[in-house]
């Protein structure tokens, strides 16, 4: 209930609908005012009359047909609709895109109808768009699911697809493979990452996330959950373990009981869980292989958070988007390869027994006079969820400044979503400022009706000025409650992925707050071998498209993967920090159609790993002995496997390194091996510790067990004495969003 | 069909057929879409087997909602009005003498309840008609709880303001 309005809690107080908690303050409200207690009476009056009235209303009834036809329906609960449930579960997060629109847009028409009869087939009929939203019963499933007591979340079977549907429902081979992908890699071993792998998961663990943000336990990614995600279909029993953390926490503060916010957020915000890597051991798992990923979004809504004097949801830190947020002073390439790899040691600031390894990419520079012309159409949603002032008047703030560093052999088109579709501007060479300006300026939110052809006009527009050496690009400016006109999320995404095939790349620009969709809009720009930012503010505007312009606008390089295979005579076990969504299996390396993150010009990647020594192992679970097979020991092995660390060589790990250009399909491979030093964490360069410092935050955001010996003061000290010369402040901004952190994790 | 689920099945079909209809007609404002909507929901609930008791309610009226807008929504283009079509179909509104009589059989509450904004009315029912809890109806209808408690409390207070002039 909403707290602020003591009438409408007495109307619910007097349906009986509060807490007992509520419920006992409300009385305690009332207990000397004749007036409520009165009020209460009449409220009571009125909904008994009107039970009364409307139970005697008279109502249609089935015929005896249609009840036979029922009742002689083939029987539930058959295998075939769980069978089909997991690929639907992947794709489930999409189809929340078209309930969350719908709910917006039948919200609207709901009011504006005066009457459940005529008007309403009137309503419906003129705003046909409607018509092509889809309401799914699957949604109820996850809706009910939620409304379950935890408990049961396990128990609750739910077979998903009915059968004269399933068809509809098996996702294009392309996301089929994505599902399925965890099950059949060894990611799944890895620990539940695998499940945060498919970016498309959205509500299935939404009862997990939640314990997570209502700022539960310090939860441990050291050995947990291992081999969970071989249980895609089922609630993880980890979700059940943090429900638990949940009521603990419950009981102690007060906090809304798990239910409640389960069953209704009005913040709709919604994030993937996220399961940091675990520690693997080298000799089982001797490669690590992963995507790159230059998003920074995840930073800028970390920054809101703490701006604002929250910390961040866990679920809402991506360790990777963090570091990746800033620029580093890496070496550009000299020869003419797209970029250069740098590879750095020291040991682990928050573990020293550790050692820390960084890798660094860093993409060719383009200037600006060489650069390949630009062929930009703005997909702009400028529905009512628009009209806040961080929002479409940022968006024009941000377009203004792109606008201005485009020339005469650009071209832009500019394409609005509303109730309408509109083309408002048609393509244009980028030196026609004033009619660029003009249109910008005539931007408007409206209407409240999200819907149109919009993103099909956008495309359309993109390959009507195709430019065939330039960069050819759809860019989307919404909140995330977007619905562009195809609305079944299967069709948007593959859509998305076959115009990238032909050369149209997508870049979302993610705007405003509160209906942020975080893992939806990063999903899509992926498909679209795309890239997105979240620009919640001007500077973070004039970041992504002035300063890193090139960055944000040109692909060097795409899908740029990392596979680095680990020296076993050196190490023991190692972890990647961060990247849990972009992991890949080995076999992926070298197979040329699995996509992965694209590099723009300019661009820096960072990735660290944390190295384990031998004998600086925590200690291991305890695992039961082999019933069926002998257990191997040292001895067992063929001299073949022993690892004699004296003849070993000395190498710790070797980075290899695939990318395609942007207009091939083949892809070239690097390998850089590396042989590090245990130096001091001082003494390593200030890039280096910056970004430790970065990552132990974004560790500690998330409640890692690995980093329970530290607290943000001394990141706030590493990182001060790494911040440099920091011309833009990025540096700086982020040391005083750690000291609000330090202020707001103390007891 | 397995007998527990046949006999289950008979139960929540004798219980929610009629309240099902009830709230089906309010949305579609016909009696026959409204059938074909409550048949289809059943025919879903048949697939998905027995539910836990408190699951039922919410769900059966959730996608018998949305039953009826899918209804509502493919019925339109697909019977494009001709003249011979025009001829069989009843006038949109009922001739002044039903009104009359429609006047003089629905309560002036009802009346006044059917004038509300048509989503007020619809979590009233929800609420009055088929005591769903604020929860259950956040669930029915996509609206988040603390929504569900305005709309009922803004029509509460309509409806007791106008009773107030009479």
């Amino acid at each position: 209930m909403n707290p602020s309005n003591p009438d409408i809690k007495l109307t619910a107080y007097a349906l009986g609908e509060l807490s007992e908690d509520e419920r006992l303050a409300v009385e305690a409200r009332i207990q000397n005012q004749p007036a409520l207690q009165a009020e209460v009476d009449q409220i009571r009056a009125l909904a008994a009359q009107l039970e009364t009235e409307l139970a005697g209303e008279s109502a249609p009834a089935l015929t005896d047909a249609q009840r036979q036809a029922i009742l002689a329906a083939p029987g539930a609960g058959h295998d075939r609709g769980r069978l089909a449930r997991f690929p639907w579960r992947k794709i489930s997060g999409f189809a929340a895109v078209a309930a969350v629109v719908t709910l917006v847009f039948g919200g609207a028409f709901w009011t504006a109808t005066r009457s459940l009869h005529g008007t309403l087939l009137a309503q419906i009929d003129e705003k046909g768009e409607m018509a092509v939203m889809d309401y799914e019963e699957q949604q109820l499933d996850e809706l009910l699911e939620e409304l379950s007591p935890p408990d049961e979340l396990a128990d609750l079977v739910i077979p998903i697809t009915p059968p004269d549907v399933e068809m509809d429902m098996t996702p294009p081979p392309d996301i089929q493979e994505f599902a399925a992908a965890p099950v059949m890699s060894e990611i799944v071993e890895l620990n539940l990452a695998s499940e945060a792998h498919s970016p498309l998961i959205l509500n299935t663990l939404s009862s997990g996330s939640l314990a997570n943000r209502a700022g539960g336990g310090r939860r441990s990614s050291l050995g947990g959950y291992r081999g969970v995600g071989k249980m895609a279909c089922a609630p993880p029993p980890s979700s059940r373990k943090r429900e638990e953390n949940i009521r603990v926490l419950v009981n102690g503060v007060a906090v809304v009981s798990p239910i409640d916010e389960m069953t209704v957020r009005p913040n709709t915000e919604s994030y993937a869980p996220i399961e940091g890597n675990a520690f693997q051991s080298i000799l089982e798992e001797p490669l690590s292989t992963f995507s790159i990923d230059v998003d920074t979004a995840s930073y800028a809504n970390i920054r809101r958070f703490l701006q604002s004097g929250t910390l961040p949801p866990p679920d809402a830190v991506r360790i990777e988007e963090m570091i990746n947020y800033f620029p580093y002073t890496y070496e550009p390439p000299r020869e003419d390869v797209p970029f250069a790899v740098h590879v750095e040691s020291a040991a682990c600031p928050w573990n020293p027994a550790h050692a820390l390894v960084k890798i660094g990419l860093k993409g060719k520079e383009l200037d600006a006079e060489n650069r390949p012309p630009c062929n930009l159409v703005f997909l702009i949603d400028v529905s009512g969820s628009m009209s806040s002032e961080n929002k479409l008047p940022l968006v024009k703030k941000s377009l203004q400044l792109l606008a201005r560093q485009l020339t005469e052999n650009d071209r832009v088109s500019i394409v609005v979503y509303a109730s309408a579709t509109g083309l408002v501007l048609p393509p244009t060479p980028g030196s026609h400022l004033a009619a660029i300006h003009a249109a910008i300026d005539n931007l408007q939110a409206g209407g409240s009706t999200a819907g149109g052809a919009g993103i099909r006009l956008a495309y359309d527009q993109a390959r009507e000025t195709f430019l065939k050496d330039g960069n050819n690009r759809v860019i989307l400016c919404t909140d995330g409650d977007f619905n562009v006109g195809i609305t079944d999320s299967d069709e948007l995404a593959s859509f998305i992925a076959d115009r990238a095939r032909q050369g149209i790349f997508l870049t979302i620009l993610g705007f405003g707050m509160g209906n942020y969709k975080d893992d939806r809009l990063e999903t899509l720009s992926n498909k679209g071998n795309g890239n997105y930012a979240y620009i919640d503010t001007f500077s973070e505007a004039r970041k992504t498209l002035a300063e890193q312009a090139a960055g944000t606008l040109f692909t060097i390089a795409k899908d740029v993967k990392l596979q680095i295979e680990f020296n076993p005579a050196r190490f023991a076990s190692y972890r990647l920090v961060g990247y849990e969504n972009r992991l890949l299996a080995k076999e992926d390396f070298n197979d040329d159609k699995k996509d992965a993150g694209e590099l723009g010009a300019g661009h820096t990647v960072t990735a660290f790993y944390e190295l384990v020594p031998h004998g600086a192992e925590p200690p291991a679970p305890a695992v039961d002995p082999l019933k069926y097979q002998p257990q191997l020991t040292a001895e067992d092995q063929p001299a073949a496997l022993t690892i004699d660390p004296d003849n070993a060589s000395p190498e710790w790990l070797t980075v290899k390194l695939r990318c395609k250009l942007p207009d091939q399909d083949t892809s070239t491979k690097i390998e850089v091996p590396f042989t590090g030093t245990f130096s001091d964490f001082s003494e390593a360069s200030a890039d280096f510790r910056f970004a430790a410092g970065v990552a132990a935050a974004g560790y500690l955001m998330r409640h890692d067990a690995a980093v329970n010996s530290i607290g943000f003061q001394q990141v706030v000290d590493w990182t001060a004495a790494a911040a440099g010369p920091d011309p833009e402040g990025y540096r700086r901004e982020f040391i005083d969003l750690l000291k609000n952190a330090a202020v707001l994790d103390s007891p | 069909m397995n007998p527990d689920l046949h006999s289950w099945l008979q139960d929540m079909v004798a219980r929610y057929e009629r309240p099902l209809c009830q709230y089906a007609c309010r949305i579609t404002g016909n009696p026959d879409h409204a059938r074909d909507a409550v048949q289809d929901t059943f025919l879903r609930l048949c697939r998905k087997g027995v539910l836990p008791d408190d699951h039922v309610a919410p769900w059966l009226f959730r996608v018998c909602r949305n039953r009826c807008i899918d209804i509502i929504r493919k019925e339109k283009p697909m019977e494009p009005l001709t003249d011979a079509r025009a001829a069989v179909l009843p006038a949109p509104d009922p001739s002044p003498a039903e009104q009359a009589g429609l006047r003089d059989a629905a309560s002036l509450l009802l009346r006044k309840l059917a004038a509300l904004p048509a989503r007020q009315a619809e979590v009233i029912r929800l609420k009055f008609q088929h005591h769903l809890s604020y929860r259950e109806i956040a669930a029915v209808t996509a609206l988040s709880e603390s929504n569900v408690g305005v709309l009922i409390h803004t029509g509460i207070q309509t409806l007791r303001r106008q009773a107030a002039q009479f």
